[in-house]
């Protein structure tokens, strides 16, 4: 089985806890306006190789002992949902302690048995209003990103809530207060603790379109954002 | 004698820093350890070289009391009663530092110091034991000038420890040198990674892989980073500077079976020259209060059989652009002399070293200030390093295993580090795992960098490189080593 593969960073320590080995996979199906790496977003590119989960083994092997698992990012890694399985079966096969993330936005259910497999989400809750939603990313509904929260809390899987904070003066506005609100309630629904919030910074670098020149969310508003969390 | 006079009427030295170069100079007028012709001509060569370490050694190089029993039973020498509280701890131990000598007239071993202060601070709240402390150190960074100074942590987490890691956060000293030893079976994840997050603001401490450095029963780390037995120590640190040996043939068979065996028997023979000299003529083992009260033993003694510059012997023999560190060929051909030296120091039977068996034991010495083009112990040259830092590691691996004695790695970080210091304790993890022994990170923007294995400030050598006086000795063999050593190039790991 192959894939795109866009490529692999051997030692990232920004994608989920401790050092992992990073897999970004080429294609994605939603268009957010703040997307800073818009090469990634078409299915085929012609500077992208397709890979088999055994390549991308081999590149994995590199980093052991050394890393504590892996996270496959994208584009949108759950376009490539029996790639995934197989990758994540082979890594645990090779070691069970190594964890297996999967970087998402949450537009693809998880399922069994990938959601078996997955040992963690970080899980893009971009927005937790439809309207605001739709005019970030051009897709109709946030309905399953909500549902995968929701099931993903049950199983114990969300590594991380991710949410993009935007400049308060720019063209397009996020409902921060909101997703973290959102999200509250649905833990508390389900029983449990609030997962890790990890609020990210705007950066215009790589972005097209509206958002291209809009400046860097500042550490004020961002400060002001973490006050959300509290 | 012009020697003298240069010394006498120096504008860069300090006064005690002239003071110890003039005893220097005077052990030196003495010619009392045999030099039998082939000894004398590796000396003269530079292929063996005992680092200054004086012609009439009149004390071990390395001495590392056993602080503990000294806190619990007193030093009547001294005339001091075991401390009972943490004021009169501290100064007992301000008093005992100054009185324990070595190779830089300066104790080269403070002791496991998070477990010396633990037991005094009980009940005394943080803000009081930091401010103590802070002037403890303040004190031992003042007085010892010398960073070759060594305190131990860990590998239990201890209030004590974590008080430390967090003044050593806040401030920019070079003494003493730090090291934790970790073992992931008793070191907590969090105070392992408050620890590297730490060495990422002020360069200290190291992490030392406390499972595989267990040589002996009780061990600390000294100095750089020697591994020797505590209540004991190295009578001398003697290296063989194996590219200058290279230089003296072409052949690689030559070079192994003849002129290496040859070097490595004259360095051995010229070492147990010098050990029966302290122990038998010196007099420092029938008189020192050390002795005397049980604070060191000479059984517990050993000596450090060190070797420098691997990689550019290896590079001399090796195919054509293969390279130590990077190819198959020259890492061979780097084991195949390092597994020689092995046996060699294996099968020799050194005086006085009971605690090792009767044996030398190998040490990867760090190199000094006037070493061009030697690449420290085992180490991969500057400029030369891996792409990737898991195989730098594992080449570390592979070599580490036959230096029982102290090798490291020292790795700069890009400051982003800070973000994520359980991905670098991951990687620190791995790295043990493998069989790595011990290793040091810095920020790329520090500072206080680590010249090979001891602590300099970079704004001091700059003071020094203008001609100013500085505090420490060690500045002024950083210096030139910085430069020399091409230490602003060693490659930054990012994440």
């Amino acid at each position: 089985m192959k894939a795109p593969v866009r490529k692999i960073i051997g030692q990232s320590t920004v994608d989920g806890p401790g050092n992992r080995t990073a897999i970004f996979l080429q294609g994605c199906n939603i268009r957010c306006a703040y997307c800073h790496n818009p090469e990634t977003q078409p299915l085929h590119a012609d500077d992208v190789e397709m890979l088999s989960v055994d390549d991308v083994i081999e590149e994995v092997k590199k980093g052991i002992p050394f890393i504590r698992g892996i996270t496959v990012s994208g584009g949108e890694c759950m376009m490539h949902q029996p790639f995934l399985l197989e990758l994540f079966r082979k890594v645990h096969a090779l070691d069970a302690k190594l964890s297996c993330l999967a970087d998402s936005n949450g537009t693809f259910l998880f399922s069994e048995p990938l959601l078996s497999e997955v040992d963690g989400v970080l899980l893009d809750v971009k927005a937790w209003d439809a309207s605001v939603w739709k005019e970030l990313t051009g897709s109709p509904t946030n309905e399953v990103v909500k549902q995968n929260l929701k099931n993903l809390l049950l199983r114990d899987k969300v590594a991380e809530v991710r949410i993009v904070c935007l400049p308060k003066d720019g063209p397009i506005q996020t409902d921060v207060e909101a997703v973290i609100a959102g999200v509250k309630a649905v833990a508390s629904e389900c029983g449990r603790p609030m997962p890790k919030m990890h609020l990210i910074a705007f950066r215009p670098h790589g972005v097209v379109g509206t958002l291209a020149e809009t400046p860097m969310t500042s550490a004020e508003e961002m400060r002001v954002y973490e006050s959300f969390l509290q | 004698m012009a020697d003298i006079y240069s010394i006498v009427t120096s504008r860069k030295l300090t006064y005690e820093q002239k003071l110890n170069a003039l005893a220097h100079a005077a052990e030196d007028t003495l010619e009392v350890i045999p030099k039998p012709e082939r000894t004398r001509y590796y000396f003269e060569k530079g292929v063996i070289c005992n680092l200054n370490e004086g012609q009439a050694p009149y004390r071990p190089r390395y001495i590392m009391p056993d602080y503990a029993k000294a806190v619990k039973n007193g030093v009547r020498f001294l005339e001091l009663e075991p401390p009972t509280d943490f004021d009169e701890l501290l100064t007992f131990l301000q008093i005992l530092y100054r009185h324990v000598p070595s190779i830089t007239t300066y104790p080269v071993y403070l002791g496991d110091l998070d477990q010396l202060i633990e037991p005094f601070i009980e009940g005394i709240p943080d803000d009081v034991v930091e401010k103590k402390l802070r002037l403890f150190l303040l004190y031992l960074d003042r007085t010892i000038t010398d960073s070759f100074c060594h305190a131990n942590i860990g590998p239990r987490e201890t209030r004590a420890g974590r008080i430390l890691l967090k003044i050593e956060r806040s401030i920019q000293q070079a003494v003493p040198n730090l090291t934790l030893k970790y073992d992931p079976e008793l070191t907590s994840d969090s105070f392992a990674e408050e620890a590297i997050l730490t060495s990422l603001y002020s360069a200290n401490p190291a992490i030392c892989n406390d499972p595989a450095n267990r040589v002996y029963d009780h061990y600390g780390i000294s100095s750089c980073y020697n591994i020797l037995p505590v209540a004991g120590g190295s009578y001398t640190l003697t290296r063989i500077v194996l590219p200058r040996l290279a230089e003296l043939t072409d052949s690689y068979d030559e070079f192994l079976h003849v002129l290496l065996p040859e070097a490595l028997r004259c360095m051995a023979d010229n070492m147990s020259e010098r050990i029966r000299f302290i122990v038998e003529k010196s007099g420092f083992f029938e008189s020192h209060f050390l002795v005397k009260e049980g604070l060191i033993e000479r059984d517990r003694f050993t000596a450090m059989f060190g070797l420098v510059g691997l990689a550019e012997a290896a590079n001399k023999f090796a195919p054509e652009g293969k390279k130590y560190g990077n190819d198959k060929e020259a890492d061979d051909i780097a084991e195949e002399i390092l597994a020689a030296i092995s046996d060699f120091a294996g099968a020799y039977e050194a005086p006085y070293c009971d605690i090792s068996d009767h044996r030398l034991l190998l040490h990867a010495q760090v190199g000094i200030d006037t070493d061009y083009g030697i690449t420290s112990g085992i180490r991969i040259p500057i400029g030369d390093e891996p792409e990737s830092i898991y195989d730098h590691l594992r080449h570390s691996a592979r070599f580490h295993r036959y230096i029982p004695t102290g090798c490291s790695d020292i790795i700069p970080f890009d400051v982003t580090g800070k973000q994520n210091p359980a991905a670098i304790l991951d990687i620190v993890k791995g790295a043990f795992r493998l069989g790595q022994k011990y290793v040091a990170f810095y920020a790329s923007d520090s500072d206080m960098v680590r010249i090979t294995g001891y602590l300099v400030k970079r704004s001091e050598i700059e003071k020094w490189n203008k001609g100013e006086q500085v505090l420490q000795n060690t500045t002024q063999l950083g210096a030139p080593t910085y430069a020399s050593a091409h230490l602003q190039d060693r490659k930054v790991r990012g994440v």
